[in-house]
């Protein structure tokens, strides 16, 4: 929408331009085509009315454009926020997101040459220096997916966030992820595993970035709760693709299920305990899912002495049809 | 241009290349039997434009099979996004060659601007968190790479000959053959060790194995087969494998390898 208001904006702005040359060059053409003087003033009139058409309507648009942003362009807030906002608060954060990532780089490396160097001169290490070095990898992908989460909600707050489609393979998206996971999974004694359904996948046009992001979020929890595995399976259908995340946990308490996707809502909120998460990633994971025209919902069995787990599932348009010849 | 020399070659271009991350990726990648070339142009201009035409010029000389490479070069604005600048020149040049972005901006407009200013979408480029852990980009290097190697080592103890169609356990002079698995047996393993070795989560369907056993019930047969080579490398390493180790079955699906613990 964006784009095709800014289109009408330069074409506007193109024919208020032809007006004013009509109007510039009407003595010099009126002089060497026209002999009669009539015939310089129908050019001049041409020439004004073109550039009070072409004005017109790169002012309306623009003023347009304003209108429908503060009748619609609200963010997830309900409030309304400019697109500058959003893109400097982006630029700062992007700032930050650097300085922030520079010293825990810094430690990563540190941990990653200490466990190296124990690892070739194996002898006895104190319990806690190996539980650190665990920790602070641990931790690391924790990072990643919180700046992650900052970002994209300072996007969906924008007004002005588009859905951009590209071509992208699911598959190399949950592949990418469980890459991630993996080692910090198997530190913990569970185990990810991934397949799709057929097996070559093939390409859908989505917002990569969105892909990326929910199932992210879904990994990080899923290996978090589960008890010794976790299942991502990438299926389809003609008009949808489909990720779920399923994992061996001890499921999630039936009361606390219609509460999952608020905003910043944990467990611990209830329980009236300090929050050990932000509460934002499911509420980002879905926002970012229904501005994507898709959905994420839920199903889990808390029963201790049954098959407990918990799946989440993504459903998003594969846009095949619409989209292969005119990506955006 | 001094280069330290560190296999398959990866050219490192990366401004930051003696920190403890690049230090920690550079020891994975030469675990993994690769040669990693850093590129370390010699001080004077801009310390961008220095990197830029020394990676240019090391890529020439030294035809790599993949570059590592960062986006910011240094802390001066021009440099900012650089390694942008570089990703654009390489791809023109040298279409086919993969490239590694190794960057904190894995996300977000720059990606988006570089992804579609520099590359078509099957470009052979990633980018990758530089909090990534050396395992990810070493995961993410075969892949972009795309053949995988003659010999593929599971774990510490198990190595799979693809050249000589023989697997084998053990390390250093106690290394030997297992006879037991060859064949339609050897071929199944190869097939999971090779989709392990580009993704280790990666379940192989029961659609690809299947063709490597026979009779009326082909699930059944390959079962047969997964057991037994279980059993074979168990009594080679002198242990047991239980359901979840070695070939894990996921119902109704497939099989993924899970590499022994050593």
């Amino acid at each position: 929408m964006t784009k095709l208001l800014t289109s009408i904006k330069i074409l506007g702005g193109v024919i208020a331009l032809t007006g004013l040359v009509c109007v510039a060059l009407t003595p010099f053409i009126g002089e060497n085509v026209f002999e009669p003087l009539w015939a310089v003033e129908p050019l001049s009139y041409i020439g004004i009315l073109l550039l009070v058409a072409g004005l017109g309507i790169a002012t309306s648009v623009y003023v347009g454009l304003g209108f429908s942003q503060r009748g619609s362009g609200h963010g997830l807030n309900g409030r309304y926020s400019g697109p500058s906002w959003s893109e400097t608060t982006l630029q700062y954060f992007q700032l930050f997101d650097h300085d922030l990532g520079r010293p825990l780089r810094r430690i990563a490396g540190k941990e990653r040459e200490l466990r190296a160097v124990m690892e070739a001169a194996p002898g006895v290490v104190d319990i806690g220096v190996k539980d650190l070095l665990d920790e602070i990898e641990r931790q690391t992908p924790n990072f990643r997916l919180m700046m992650s989460n900052i970002q994209i909600l300072i996007q969906l707050e924008s007004p002005a966030s588009e859905n951009e489609l590209q071509p992208v393979e699911p598959a190399e998206v949950v592949r990418r992820i469980s890459d991630r996971y993996s080692a910090v999974a198997s530190e913990a004694g569970k185990e990810i595993t991934w397949w799709s359904e057929p097996a070559e996948f093939g390409l859908v046009y989505a917002n990569t970035s969105a892909i990326e992001h929910i199932v992210t979020n879904l990994v990080d929890n899923a290996v978090r709760f589960a008890g010794t595995h976790v299942e991502v399976k990438l299926t389809m259908n003609p008009s949808h693709f489909f990720v779920r995340v399923w994992d061996d946990g001890p499921g999630i308490r039936q009361q606390y299920i219609q509460h999952l996707f608020d905003r910043g809502w944990t467990p611990e909120v209830v329980r009236r305990e300090e929050k050990s998460s932000s509460g934002l990633g499911l509420f980002i994971a879905r926002s970012l899912a229904r501005k994507s025209g898709g959905d994420l919902t839920v199903e889990s069995d808390d029963r201790a002495d049954g098959d407990h787990h918990t799946a989440f599932l993504l459903s998003l348009p594969s846009n095949l049809g619409a989209n292969s010849n005119g990506v955006h | 241009m001094a280069r330290i020399k560190s296999g398959r070659k990866i050219l490192i271009v990366d401004d930051e290349s003696e920190s403890a991350i690049l230090r920690a990726v550079r020891r994975r990648l030469e675990e993994e039997g690769w040669e990693a070339l850093v590129v370390q142009p010699e001080a004077g201009h801009s310390i961008g434009e220095e990197f830029e035409a020394a990676a240019l010029w090391s890529i020439e000389e030294d035809r790599p099979d993949a570059v590592l490479l960062d986006v910011r070069f240094g802390e001066h604005r021009d440099d900012q996004f650089r390694g942008l600048n570089i990703l654009g020149q390489v791809v023109e040049r040298w279409p086919k060659l993969p490239i590694l972005m190794f960057t904190q901006y894995t996300q977000g407009p720059d990606r988006e601007t570089a992804v579609r200013g520099s590359l078509k979408w099957d470009a052979p480029v990633d980018f990758i968190d530089k909090l990534a852990s050396p395992d990810e980009v070493v995961l993410r290097l075969r892949r972009l790479i795309g053949t995988s190697p003659e010999s593929i080592p599971i774990g510490n103890k198990i190595l799979v000959d693809v050249k000589t169609r023989l697997l084998y356990v053990g390390d250093g002079e106690d290394r030997a053959p297992v006879l037991d698995i060859q064949g339609m047996k050897f071929e199944i393993f190869r097939e999971l060790a090779a989709t392990w070795y580009r993704s280790p989560g990666e379940l192989v369907p029961f659609s690809r194995l299947e063709c490597y056993s026979d009779g009326e019930d082909p699930r059944a047969s390959l079962r047969v087969r997964i057991r037994e080579i279980k059993d074979a490398i168990g009594k080679a390493m002198n242990s047991r494998f239980g359901p979840s180790e070695l070939i894990l079955n996921v119902r109704d699906q497939g099989y993924r390898l899970v590499p022994p613990k050593s």
